[in-house]
């Protein structure tokens, strides 16, 4: 070990005396950095591939991240990697796709697979919250495990009816999944985060420690550093420490909780599962981003080229949208802006199918349809000849 | 721009190996302040102007000094801009340019600019005399007044005028004075430069030690600037002397791999104490003192604890990162800290924290003060007021005024104490540690809260409410604990303990992997503010 004897002063310029190094001997020497550099590597390289040896992570059928890992990409990840047959199709989009009113049995990916009369051959893909822009960083970052295989992409044009859905508002907004979105390039003008923030979530998308940090995190610390966690207070005036005592450590169950059946906010049994005129809402007037300028849209296409680059073979959804919802002076916008993104998949050569708006009692709100309406639109993908030829046509 | 963020490793990512080549050229100087303008205008570009203005300022008034006459005496004789020498006589010839200047920009020019015009032609004025006199006390006392008004109004400003309106209200007096914001030229905002407290005293201290003959003036004009705006210690110190710094910059900088691994090693610790420990600690402290009326005496108790643990971790951390950086470019910073905590009196606490400030207030006030040449009574005035000024440096608040005064008396309670044989050497090391401890924990409470009211109700809860719902952070105090026992431990006979190889690697390591796995990241340090 090399030491270069902190006792005996160094001389600087001028022959007096330099300052001590520091005052508690933390001097390592070039041999112990390499050793640290070894050791430190080693860590880093293997605990995360290890834990996924040791974590315990049952995907059920009709399996889907539970809403509350919602951010937990690394988990997205390991899922991805565990749908090992080669066959079967992996369908990716937002809330719609995942299944926001919806049961994990009420999901598109739950109908297509009764209506091909398969368990587990359309895995839900669909991350809550999720919007193309966010999809994009999904994709690129935790998304590898998506290679020459089918994949089905929905795309929902809800993330295009106004500036601020778009993200292209100027005004700084705060929206979800902002750790995927891109960080430089392209702008987005309403995302305000500063450098080091931004340099620091590139840093995560390409250091796999950081992502098993941030799993930890999230399964077991609810979604707060461990430090933190210990320091969590209850909300109660005066506040209370349910944290202080506990050892961190026992936390870490090594099992992934997974989702229980009895959700009290989805499926039909919830109150939230009712037809969107029931709840209030009303035909409104959509600004409608143009395609040529949407981020969004921007960030839809680059998804569905990344993935194509890995061989996948990509068939695009678009909608469903509920077009009740639609007030008859946007209704041509909407029109147009859907002919946009049918030429675009068009000229691409994307297969694409655009289903038929579902009658408007089977939707929850402008896109998100309820348990019946999964399963009519299911049924409607099913027959449309578009699709099956996409689903007989050879793997990629 | 923090060492601790992701910027930083960028910046140095492009210094270091342009740096590394350019250090056997003419060319590694301007390379080096390039970066440190670079890394203080990364913050806010319009500020680098009064830094580039101090420097600029200093530099050719320590010129003109040395072109006065070094006696006063020999001053005196030399009457009048024809007899002086041809730089004096060209110093006055454009002070009285600037003067014109003034007074036509002034006249002219947008209104915003006449209260900054005001204070530059005072400062002309001043020059002008200088020139005049060709005395150095001139010299030196524009440099005062600059530096000082500069911190004057940046920092202290709006706290006076507030304090002064107060006390023309309580006259009834009709007018009042206007808030400084209103003084900013073309409506630039009016904000605290970081770190002007720390680059006006470093430049500060090179006009002061010339005028004592300390130091030789510094002929080259970019080594000067790079003296002041070194980047890894502009922000928050340590507060440099320049016959420490300034010979590092006169020969090519000699970069050895010990400089790498003794950097990487100092940079390593104090990103732990920042990010690990100071800022996990603040959380528990920014709770407690943003609210302390929800707490009771023990949490208040416990949260000034952890606020005195946060501000070590905090800026000693800074103080190692900066020493560390500094390592790595080949240049040697002085030590800050040296365990204060283990301190065994107030005077020994204060030569071992924030050692380049104590040492500054030593030599630059407590000592024209007249030190301790004048007797007990005068020597005690003397640490007082030493005292005083250094809590006032500290911030704009009755608090910090409070603080200092706090840590002036108890600076002469301890020094009472230690004449007596019994204190001296029947007291145990631990008890006075821990008194020194508690003492300068109850001060922070003066430090930190947000107003005087608050730190009075904490003091007064502290000492008066019953401690009845204690919930003490385990984590935060096993933190601490191994912190407090490491250190004990280097200073015990079991040093050579933390010298062993192993141990070293593994703390490195653990350093390393708690960073990644439970660092809050983010959070300025509480020194930038001042």
């Amino acid at each position: 070990m090399s030491d270069s004897s902190p006792n005996k002063p160094e001389l600087g310029p001028d022959g007096a005396p330099l300052p001590a190094f520091g005052v508690n001997e933390m001097r390592l020497g070039a041999g112990q950095w390499v050793a640290v550099a070894l050791l430190f590597a080693a860590i880093v390289l293997g605990v995360p591939r290890c834990w996924k040896r040791v974590e315990r992570f049952d995907t059920g059928p009709d399996y889907r991240v539970p809403y509350s890992l919602s951010r937990d990409y690394w988990l997205y990840s390991r899922r991805l990697e565990q749908v090992a047959d080669p066959k079967a199709l992996v369908v990716l989009g937002d809330s719609v796709v995942w299944g926001e009113y919806v049961l994990p049995d009420g999901t598109l990916s739950h109908f297509l697979d009764r209506e091909a009369g398969a368990t587990n051959r359309f895995v839900n893909a669909g991350v809550n919250g999720l919007f193309p822009l966010a999809m994009e960083g999904l994709v690129r970052h935790y998304g590898q495990a998506i290679g020459p295989r089918k994949v089905i992409v929905q795309c929902n044009l809800l993330w295009m009816t106004s500036p601020k859905a778009d993200l292209s508002a100027v005004k700084e907004e705060s929206f979800n999944h902002a750790r995927l979105v891109p960080q430089f390039r392209p702008r987005i003008p309403c995302y305000r985060a500063d450098t080091s923030e931004r340099l620091g979530i590139c840093v995560e998308h390409e250091f796999g420690f950081l992502q098993w940090a941030g799993h930890l995190e999230n399964v077991y610390f609810a979604q707060k550093g461990i430090p933190q966690w210990t320091l969590a207070d209850d909300g109660n005036d005066p506040p209370g420490y349910p944290n202080l005592y506990r050892n961190p450590l026992s936390q870490i169950t090594l099992s992934v909780p997974t989702p229980f059946g009895g959700d009290p906010d989805r499926g039909p049994a919830s109150p939230r599962h009712r037809a969107w005129d029931r709840s209030g809402a009303r035909p409104a007037d959509f600004e409608w981003v143009d395609g040529a300028v949407s981020l969004q849209w921007g960030a839809f296409q680059r998804v569905v080229e990344c993935l194509r680059g890995r061989g996948a073979e990509v068939l695009v959804v678009v909608g469903p949208f509920n077009e009740s919802m639609v007030a008859a002076s946007s209704r041509e916008k909407f029109l147009q802006l859907r002919g946009q993104v049918v030429a675009w998949l068009g000229a691409n050569k994307v297969p694409h199918v655009v289903p038929d708006a579902l009658p408007s009692e089977l939707y929850a709100d402008a896109s998100h349809p309820l348990t019946e309406g999964y399963a009519m639109l299911a049924r409607r993908l099913w027959q449309d000849p578009g699709f099956q030829g996409f689903l007989t046509q050879r793997n990629p | 721009m923090l060492f601790h963020t992701w910027p930083f490793l960028a910046f140095m990512l492009v210094v270091l190996p342009v740096y590394f080549a350019l250090r056997k050229t003419r060319l590694w100087l301007p390379w080096l302040s390039a970066a440190s303008y670079f890394f203080y205008g990364w913050w806010n570009p319009y500020y680098l102007l009064l830094v580039v203005y101090s420097t600029v300022l200093d530099y050719f008034l320590v010129l003109l000094m040395d072109h006065s006459p070094a006696r006063a005496a020999e001053a005196g004789r030399v009457r009048g801009w024809s007899a002086g020498d041809a730089v004096m006589r060209r110093a006055f010839a454009i002070s009285m340019a600037g003067v014109a200047g003034i007074v036509v920009a002034g006249v002219l020019g947008p209104a915003t600019l006449r209260p900054a015009l005001a204070g530059l032609g005072v400062l002309v004025l001043l020059m002008a005399a200088g020139a005049w006199f060709a005395s150095r006390l001139i010299w030196l006392f524009v440099s005062l007044v600059n530096n000082l008004a500069l911190l004057l109004f940046f920092k202290y400003a709006r706290f006076l005028v507030d304090n002064l309106n107060a006390v023309l209200g309580s006259f009834h007096f009709p007018g009042r004075l206007p808030d400084p914001s209103t003084l900013m030229p073309f409506g630039f905002e009016y904000l605290l430069p970081v770190g002007i407290s720390f680059f006006t005293f470093q430049s500060l201290s090179y006009t002061i030690d010339f005028y004592l003959g300390r130091v030789e003036r510094e002929r080259h004009f970019l080594r000067f600037a790079t003296f002041v705006c070194f980047f890894p210690q502009l922000m928050a110190g340590p507060i440099e002397r320049a016959r420490h710094l300034l010979p590092q910059f006169r020969k090519f900088p000699e970069v050895r791999l010990e400089n790498f691994t003794d950097g990487l090693s100092l940079f390593l610790v104090g990103l732990f104490k920042k990010l690990a420990l100071a800022n996990y600690l603040s959380v528990y402290a920014d709770r407690v003192y943003s609210n302390p009326k929800a707490f009771d005496g023990g949490a208040l108790a416990l949260g000034t604890v952890a606020f005195a643990w946060q501000i070590f971790f905090d800026f000693s951390g800074y103080t190692d990162m900066a020493r560390g950086v500094a390592r790595l470019l080949g240049f040697h910073l002085i030590l800050n800290f040296n365990n204060p905590y283990l301190a065994t009196g107030l005077g020994d606490f204060w030569s071992r924290w924030h050692i380049s400030l104590s040492s500054w207030f030593r030599d630059y006030v407590y000592i024209p003060l007249g030190g301790s040449r004048g007797g007990r009574l005068l020597t005690y005035r003397n640490l007082f007021i030493t005292f005083l000024v250094s809590g006032i440096w500290h911030g704009a608040a009755w608090t910090f005024a409070i603080w200092g005064m706090l840590h002036g008396l108890g600076v002469l309670v301890t020094r009472e104490l230690e004449q007596s044989a019994f204190y001296r050497d029947r007291v145990p090391r631990i008890a006075k540690q821990s008194a020194v401890f508690i003492f300068v924990a109850f001060t922070w409470i003066f430090f930190r809260a947000e107003t005087l009211t608050d730190a009075l109700f904490i003091v007064g809860r502290i000492l008066g409410s019953g401690w009845r719902s204690l919930q003490v952070p385990a984590l935060m105090v096993v933190l601490v604990a191994v912190v407090w026992a490491y250190q004990f431990l280097y200073e015990s006979r079991f040093r050579e303990l933390l010298r062993n190889g192993v141990v070293r690697v593994g703390l490195a390591v653990s350093m390393m992997v708690y960073l990644c796995l439970c660092s809050s990241g983010g959070g300025a340090f509480i020194y930038f503010q001042f």
